[in-house]
């Protein structure tokens, strides 16, 4: 009984880093743009594929293959940025129109990445062979790697976001644009900065995930997902918030698994989302407005 | 020509609005001036046309010789052309220190940094008191120093103000007028928008009057009007 207790706490913490880290990228476009980023999910995708195509097909290792899959997931970000949402900026319906507009490069990315990548599954070796045991728990070492990396990202973009001129003045554009414009800050290329940092994240994510799960052009789709109960449990906009509200649900996740089973694990955390929602709308950890 | 600011016969306004016509004003180096007239007739919309966060339909803006129409805010800044907006107008959840070393983020002002903190904070002990203080918390008055501070941040060849002492106390009104009249001596040319006439009389060698997005009238030194002559200019006949 113990044991399988850690055991699901242990693979509760490894969804919860994925999350942490899908999640903190949505919260980044979030609290500088105002936009809910729905391709975040297909840039995960994209840093997973690019990975594969340049550690697997080209043969250059994996870890110029993560380098590319991250490099290549930001640039597309910065891309959607510039052409599907900065058009919309200041239109009174601008948070509707993204969620159409991203939601658009969602199904482009993913169709377009079937047609390049076909639908045969793919998979990336493992940063390093080998298993590590937690108590009575064992987790592969890539999945430990994740659990030790995903705390030192989320640290070192609150790092960013406090201490870096570049970080300070992505908050002050999310708090107010037009005072952030007047103090010098050039708006527009903090929308960039901040759109390709979290698809950075993403594709980061994605590209470790390929050794983990199989790399599908809807990969991204469920972690997106899960990502979005996060930030709502979280409150957007908080950066720790949102980091602790990815472990509560990578921990409620692996618990419901092992006393649901799969199939109703979604229904139950959608059925949280929901009651959450009714009774605090800021988010479980987010403050009162 | 040598003017510092040159605002010529600019047009603007939000969508298909007109707000300002035709407007033109103007300022030398070394001079300080006031804008005043009744509410919602343009001098905030001048301003942030100026600092360019409104494009203008028509005329031109040049500072410093440079033709600045329709620049973005940031390049404008990095000029020195600087504003410190009306209202509470800052970031919310970040401390005082944290928004003022914000401020000098632009090429010119990051030099002089410690330098032009150390001054903002002898203008506003307040602000130094305050430091580590969220900008949501602070009261009116601090809110509108810690604007002026950010916007002293920025190391300005020109500072323009607009209303600076909008809706605070007599007290703290005095107080912040001294900071300003502190900035001016200091040798900062000033574009000042207030309500309070006399307080622009006592600080700028000239005055635009606007109304309805145009000068209606200048005034300068030589043809200053007493205090019946400026009511009546803005209540007409029922001031009498």
């Amino acid at each position: 009984m113990i044991d399988t207790l850690i055991a699901t706490i242990v693979s509760g913490l490894v969804l919860g880093s994925l999350y942490a880290m899908m999640a903190s990228g949505l919260s980044v476009v979030w609290t500088t743009l105002g936009v809910f980023n729905f391709a975040h999910g297909a840039l995960m995708m994209i840093g997973a594929f690019v990975a594969w195509t340049v550690s697997e097909a080209v043969g250059l290792g994996l870890l110029v293959g993560v380098a590319s899959g991250t490099l290549v997931a930001a640039l597309i970000g910065v891309l959607i940025e510039r052409l599907l949402v900065r058009p919309y900026y200041g239109n009174r319906n601008m948070l509707l129109i993204t969620v159409m507009t991203t939601l658009a490069a969602m199904i482009i990315l993913e169709k377009g990445a079937q047609m390049i990548w076909g639908a045969r599954l793919k998979q990336l070796p493992r940063l390093v062979d080998g298993e590590i045991s937690i108590f009575s728990a064992t987790i592969s070492a890539h999945e430990a790697i994740l659990v030790v990396l995903a705390p030192l990202i989320l640290l070192s973009i609150w790092r960013f976001n406090v201490r870096t001129n570049t970080g300070r003045s992505l908050r002050a554009v999310g708090q107010n644009q037009r005072s952030a414009a007047l103090i010098g800050i050039d708006v527009p290329v903090a929308f960039a900065i901040a759109f390709g940092l979290s698809a950075a994240l993403a594709g980061l994510t994605g590209a470790l995930l390929g050794s983990i799960r199989f790399i599908t052009p809807s990969m991204g789709a469920e972690p997106l997902v899960k990502a979005m109960i996060v930030v709502i449990f979280g409150g957007l906009g908080s950066l720790g918030a949102t980091a602790g509200a990815a472990y509560v649900i990578g921990l409620i996740e692996a618990l419901l698994i092992l006393w649901l089973g799969l199939y109703w694990t979604p229904f139950v955390l959608f059925l949280m989302m929901i009651v959450v929602l009714i009774f605090r709308p800021n988010g479980i950890f987010g403050g009162r407005q | 020509m040598g003017r510092l600011l040159d605002v010529s016969r600019v047009t603007a306004g939000y969508g298909s609005i007109t707000v300002l016509r035709d407007i033109s004003i103007g300022l030398d180096a070394g001079e300080c001036v006031g804008l005043f007239g009744p509410n919602g007739h343009g001098k905030t919309t001048l301003l942030q046309t100026i600092s360019g966060l409104l494009k203008p339909t028509g005329g031109t803006i040049s500072f410093d010789g440079a033709d600045i129409t329709g620049a973005r805010p940031r390049d404008i800044v990095n000029a020195g052309l600087v504003q410190s907006p009306q209202g509470n107008t800052l970031f919310g959840e970040m401390h005082v220190l944290e928004t003022l070393e914000l401020a000098s983020i632009s090429k010119r002002a990051r030099h002089g940094k410690a330098q032009n903190l150390r001054r903002v904070f002898e203008l506003f002990p307040r602000l130094d008191e305050r430091r580590t203080q969220k900008a949501k918390t602070l009261s009116g008055g601090e809110r509108q120093m810690l604007s002026i501070g950010c916007a002293l941040m920025c190391a300005p060849r020109l500072l323009m103000l607009d209303e600076p002492t909008l809706g605070l106390s007599p007290r703290l009104k005095k107080e912040l007028a001294a900071a300003v009249g502190n900035i001016a001596k200091s040798g900062v040319p000033l574009v000042i928008v207030e309500q309070d006439v006399e307080f622009l009389l006592s600080l700028t060698q000239r005055l635009y009057m606007i109304e309805h997005g145009e000068v209606v009238r200048e005034i300068d030194g030589d043809n200053a009007p007493d205090h019946d002559a400026i009511m009546q200019l803005y209540f007409g006949e029922a001031a009498h």
